[in-house]
């Protein structure tokens, strides 16, 4: 069990080192390769020597990619000190460095916008996975019915919709013409009454994409799980039907859903970009979105390191939840 | 997010397993194209998706012989239709009449019917040039893996555990944002395309690059490839004689599910505003300018996101309809 | 001119976050309608709406674009201006009173405005008595200085203009006050009170030029440097309370600051309150419903917004001109446009209704220009319209372009390429509609999207024009301080053409030009300076040098309980927010 965490602990860590060192191209080596000087990428309108000096001089873009990830790293754990300008700035662990476009720290910058995303994606989640595997459960038992097709019409039409056609098609017949529910966000700490009546559009969006897709791999796999040998066992032993679905067939069922919705959740940490911007939500994929517009890089480390840090971690409680779930699943 | 290839883990279970199938069925005397066939003229619903993306796929060829039938050119302004005051088509439902079928554009007075048809040809091109690259990468690299096994199977399967943790929608947007504008001889919009293609298409190989290596692996060890090797084929006639056509299936089944995955791809990446440039006609983009006007002008948001929806869908009841048919446990 | 104003920060629109602002879907809820009704349409045009001197209250502004930074010395935005006076003074500021009237100078920190001396090269101050920052430290003329020696500092603050430094300074000597703190000998301060500039050469604006925010005082033990943006130190009636970036910023009473100092900040709210939004949508609908009072950044309501505000809530609604106009230029260094038949027939060919259209209509987008001196640069005369563009009510006039053709020995036409930056969804729209009115006389553009944050280097650099053969280049200005030579010189000036960061893109280098400039600039009567502006701007056109577009104008929304509202000439046509007041 010990080897085995280590052994996944690592392997996280190389591949967020990748992952960082994969920004790191995308914003310094692409730009060079096809003829830009990154420096005027940043810089911004002035083009003034002196500027693209100072741009250079702060994002270090004489240095070594290496070397400079070297730094990223060591900021991260031990913080790191920021030299220009005649100035010494130290930014205490764990530093993200700052931001390029308006010298914020991002450390901070990330607290502040991951509980908002952390809210989306968990309620979202929540919703997503009773509406999924409900639908996708009935469908299975009672297979060809018309609640089969209902229910399997309504989850092609998930997965079908954008998300963000989905949103705005909500937001104007929910929030607009009938006013049920508010059309912008809340800040949780503010008014919880309002942050809910702002979160139910985007997470119903998000819950009827996911959702749709759970509710069909739930349907595959029930039907798949229903014809093995040890369920037909259990049903000839003369158990009760309830109890063979819940207590087996539920239990193989769960292993696939629970592999998804790690990835999913995860993912969901960067990656509810079209959510967020549908519903002007401030969370980290709206953060993102700007900062990639700003090519501001410290920015977009920090998001992308926070997201791949999510679906890793998510990957890992949900390979030791299976052994809790199917128990002929052990780590090592 | 769009939604991910989250279809694929339904066909990975069904699909896990055609070969000995394959076999037996042989036996019968009736190739898996042809039971595969006969099972998928039974599907009615998957005709009809067939037949939708067929439609599409003739439309997104002929659509300026179509544009010229109706004397209506994507780029055409009509400014005339427009209330200059407030930017939005004369005339009820968005400006819809007999010349222009479904309406004109907001302040340019474009029609719409024609960008749609336009629209069509950009969201096919990439939906599947987008798999395609995919599919070679992945049957590539998966088969790669699945033969050799021991340190290059080891390397690629990190390396597509890494790609799929990787926050995909912000890579892909960061590395187009930092694209050049022209770019091996293209410029503008066709840089976009490339690149699009080439990202999307990226992401996309480790789903199939898995279940190729699943399968090569599962093959590789059974009697017939033991015969042919014995019999001193060499690797190269292995294969491509023996493992390849047992992969026809499953990629199939995948490559039409991650068509319309890549639309969605596509349509989320021009509402971001990094997919084709104007003033080619893409539904995305529409959908994304539609935004301003969803109250004064709805039909104008309606139309490319019910083209975006019918599209999706097509390509997915098609794609369960292969899937169903390749798939030989039937248990669907 | 400074190499360095590299291009038009505030014009570069509002979309540096093309995605982000661009689509908007969400609104806000609740909010009733408030139950006032509005001032009046265009009750802030030319007029103060709601005038009145009761204190109090909370003045809500909402925007979609954060600053690029609230130091000072970084900023570039007309709105950041304008807000900049909040917290901030300077030697001599504007006059407040809506319209042109604002342009005038009046003294602030100092006593009267500069005792400048014969020569015109030295302009002395004094500073009022009772001046406080924040902490109840007095305001010093030490502190002015080092305010504005900040701007030499390019290296570690960069974003501001630098005028000044320009004026000053022009080879650049001086290092800055973080490499050389001793200061630059050309600024004096015999004493706290005084501070006297010492100029090389004599220049008309000078004052107009210190009148910026960007020469506000900065104390030196509170420099944060590249932080300082993000709590600056007050002289102003407010202070900095709390900010976010892209989230909000809340300024209260500075209770060091006094009116008795400060005769142009009226200072009427208690608390002035920022919130940053990412979406224009929804910016509009609090707006409307009442839960903030103006935009922020000035830019005018989005169509849906718009349209409701126009047709519900007219008396809400100002139209003001804006200091900015949308032109095209005709690059020199590329073929075949060192012809000026060939760039006559564009002028003639282009379709100045559509490009209106295209910009957002009348209100929205503008009147039509007939020349390229907008309505609120002194010198500014409607009825030069060399071309009729007004004549013709905006139509192109095909048969004169196709005669130009002629001359230009390209009968059937030409291809040639535009270059369009995609950050400003309006320049787009509009470069299709160029596009579209050309092609009717038989020139094929193509039309070239680059990155709106690197037009400095592209559209900037004449040999990237050159190299990518942008014939046609359309692009947004304004003037940075309101007169000819703040609006027009690097506009036309053979001086101003530079390697990067140009923006005489017409290469124009006409000595008839340059001598009416130069004329200009040293003239110190505003009123004749205003008429030499005129006939260089005249001659511009006689040489078929720009195509202008529009005169920009804004649908700019005002709340009910807002009074005294004007458009100022002096913020290019937008609020002065200083003396705003809530009911």
């Amino acid at each position: 069990m010990l080897t085995y965490l280590i052994r996944r602990l690592l392997a996280v860590a190389v591949m967020l080192v990748v992952i960082v060192l994969a920004v790191f191209c995308i914003f310094f080596l692409i730009p060079k390769w096809t003829g830009t000087d990154p420096a005027t990428m940043y810089v911004g309108k002035q083009a003034d020597k002196e500027a693209l000096e100072g741009v250079r001089e702060k994002l270090q873009l004489d240095e070594p990619i290496l070397l400079q990830l070297f730094e990223f790293f060591k900021g991260i754990f031990v913080g790191r000190d920021y030299v220009g300008g005649g100035t010494v700035t130290h930014c205490p662990a764990p530093c993200f460095g700052y931001s390029f476009r308006n010298e914020q720290a991002i450390w901070p910058v990330l607290t502040d916008r991951l509980p908002v995303t952390l809210y989306l994606a968990l309620g979202a989640a929540l919703l997503w996975l009773v509406i999924g595997l409900a639908v996708g459960v009935v469908s299975a038992l009672k297979r060809g019915s018309i609640w089969d097709r209902l229910g399997m019409t309504g989850a092609l039409a998930g997965v079908s919709l954008p998300v963000y056609f989905t949103g705005l098609i909500l937001l104007t017949v929910f929030a607009y013409q009938l006013g049920l529910v508010s059309n912008s966000f809340t800040p949780f700490g503010e008014n919880v009454g309002k942050w809910f009546s702002g979160m139910i559009l985007p997470w119903i969006s998000l819950a009827f994409l996911f959702g749709a897709m759970y509710a069909r791999i739930t349907r595959a796999t029930m039907l798949e799980v229903m014809g093995e040998d040890y369920i037909r066992t259990a049903r000839a032993k003369g158990l009760k039907e309830q109890t063979v679905i819940g207590k087996h067939a539920m239990r193989s069922t769960m292993t696939p859903i629970l592999t998804l919705l790690g990835i999913d959740i995860g993912a969901l940490m960067g990656g509810a970009i079209l959510t967020e911007t549908t519903f002007s939500i401030p969370g980290l994929g709206q953060a993102v979105l700007k900062a990639i517009n700003e090519r501001d890089l410290p920015l977009i480390l920090g998001v992308t390191l926070i997201t791949a840090t999510a679906v890793v971690i998510a990957n890992l409680i949900v390979d030791l939840l299976y052994g809790v779930i199917d128990p002929r699943v052990r780590l090592g | 997010m769009t939604a991910p290839l989250h279809e694929e883990s339904t066909a990975k279970s069904a699909v896990a397993e055609p070969a000995p199938s394959g076999a037996e069925k042989k036996i019968e005397g009736r190739s898996l194209g042809r039971i595969a066939w006969d099972r998928l003229k039974r599907d009615k619903v998957a005709l009809i998706g067939g037949a939708v993306v067929l439609l599409l796929v003739l439309v997104a060829i002929f659509a300026p012989a179509i544009t010229a039938l109706t004397g209506q050119m994507p780029n055409q302004r009509h400014e005339d239709l427009i209330d200059p005051l407030f930017s939005t088509p004369k005339g009820a439902l968005g400006g819809i009449s007999g010349e222009h079928l479904l309406g004109v554009e907001p302040v340019s007075g474009r029609d719409i019917f024609a960008r749609i048809l336009y629209g069509a040809r950009v969201s096919i091109l990439v939906g599947f040039l987008s798999a395609i690259v995919a599919v070679i990468i992945g049957t590539i690299l998966g088969t790669l893996a699945g033969y050799f096994g021991g340190w290059l199977d080891a390397l690629i399967s990190r390396v597509m555990d890494m790609l799929l943790a990787f926050p995909q929608l912000l890579f892909i947007i960061s590395l187009i944002s930092v694209m050049p504008n022209s770019l091996l001889g293209l410029t503008g919009t066709g840089v976009r395309l490339l690149v699009m293609i080439l990202v999307i298409g990226f992401f996309g190989w480790p789903y199939i690059g898995r279940i190729v290596r699943g399968q090569v692996l599962s093959l590789r060890e059974r009697e017939y490839i033991e015969a042919a090797r014995s019999l001193g084929a060499g690797r190269r006639y292995i294969l491509s004689k023996e493992l390849l056509p047992n992969l026809v299936a499953p990629i199939t089944v995948y490559m039409t599910l991650m068509i319309p995955t890549n639309i969605l791809t596509e349509a989320a990446l021009s509402f971001l505003g990094v997919g084709v440039k104007p003033p080619t006609a893409s539904w995305g983009a529409m959908l994304s300018d539609a935004v301003q006007y969803y109250e004064s002008d709805p039909m104008y948001m309606i139309i490319p996101g019910v083209a975006i929806f019918i599209t999706v869908l097509a390509f997915n009841l098609f794609g369960d309809g292969v899937r169903d048919a390749l798939d030989p446990k039937g248990t669907r | 001119m400074s190499p360095l104003r590299a291009s038009r920060r505030r014009l570069a629109a509002v979309s540096t976050v093309a995605v982000a602002t661009l689509f908007a879907t969400s609104a806000c809820g609740g909010g009733g309608e408030s139950d006032s009704k509005g001032a009046g349409l265009n009750a802030g045009v030319k007029k103060v709406a709601n005038a009145s001197d009761k204190k109090g209250g909370t003045l809500k502004f909402v925007g979609v674009q954060d600053a690029q930074s609230w130091d000072t010395s970084r900023m570039y935005y007309g709105f950041e201006f304008s807000f900049a006076r909040f917290y901030s003074r300077q030697l001599v500021s504007y006059t407040p009173a809506p319209g042109q009237k604002s342009v005038e100078l009046k003294p602030d920190l100092a006593k009267d405005m500069a005792k400048i001396s014969d020569d015109g090269k030295t302009y002395e101050y004094t500073l009022k008595d009772g001046l406080k920052w924040e902490d109840g430290k007095p305001i010093t003329s030490q502190d002015v200085k080092y305010g504005i020696e900040r701007q030499w500092a390019q290296k570690t603050i960069s974003g501001g203009p630098v005028y000044v430094r320009d004026a000053i300074d022009p080879k650049k000597k001086y290092k800055g006050p973080y490499e050389e703190p001793e200061g630059i000998d050309a600024i004096e301060t015999p004493d706290d009170k005084t501070i006297i500039f010492h100029l090389p050469k004599r220049n008309g604006d000078f004052e107009q030029m210190l009148a910026m925010a960007t020469n506000s005082p900065v104390r030196k033990d509170k420099d944060k440097k590249s932080k300082y943006g993000l709590k600056p130190f007050s002289s102003g009636p407010y202070k900095f309370q709390s900010y976010t970036p892209n989230k909000s910023l809340t300024l209260v009473r500075n209770k060091h600051w006094s009116r008795k100092t400060d005769p142009l900040r009226k200072g009427l709210p208690d608390k002035v309150q920022v919130t940053l939004l990412t979406n224009a949508d929804e910016r509009d609908k609090r707006l409307i419903n009442g839960d903030a009072d103006l935009d922020l950044n000035q830019r005018g309501m989005d169509s849906q917004g718009r349209t409701t505000a126009l047709k519900q809530h007219k008396d809400n609604v100002d139209n003001p001109e804006t200091g900015f106009i949308s032109y095209v230029v005709f690059p020199q260094n590329v073929k075949p446009f060192e012809n000026i038949h060939c760039r006559k027939a564009v002028i003639y060919g282009t379709d100045h209704k559509s490009v209106q259209t295209a910009r957002g209509g009348p209100m929205a987008g503008g009147k039509l220009a007939t020349n390229m001196l907008p309505p609120s640069i002194p010198g500014y005369d409607e009825k030069d319209d060399q071309y009729g563009i007004a004549k013709n009510g905006g139509k192109a006039d095909v048969a004169k372009a196709k005669e130009e053709l002629k001359k230009c020995g390209k009968p059937n036409g030409f291809k040639t390429r535009l270059a369009v930056r995609n950050t400003d969804k309006a320049d787009v729209k509009s470069s299709e509609a160029v596009q579209a009115s050309l092609k009717k006389i038989g020139i094929d553009v193509e039309i070239d999207q680059f990155d709106g944050s690197q037009g400095t280097s592209i559209v900037g650099n004449p040999d990237v024009v050159k190299k990518k053969q942008y014939g046609l280049i359309l692009y947004g200005w304004g003037p940075d301080f309101p007169s000819g030579q703040g609006y027009g010189r690097a506009l036309w000036h053979s001086d101003a053409i530079l390697d990067n960061g140009n923006n005489n893109m017409g290469m124009i280098d006409d000595e008839k030009i340059d001598k009416g400039l130069d004329e200009a600039v040293a003239e110190l009567d505003p009123k004749k300076a205003a008429d030499k502006y005129a006939q260089v701007n005249h001659d511009v056109m006689e040489g078929a040098y720009y195509l202008p577009l529009t005169y920009m104008k804004v649908v700019q929304w005002r709340s009910s309980r807002l009074t005294n509202v004007y458009a100022a000439d002096a913020y290019s046509g937008w609020y002065d927010f200083v003396n705003i007041g809530v009911k």
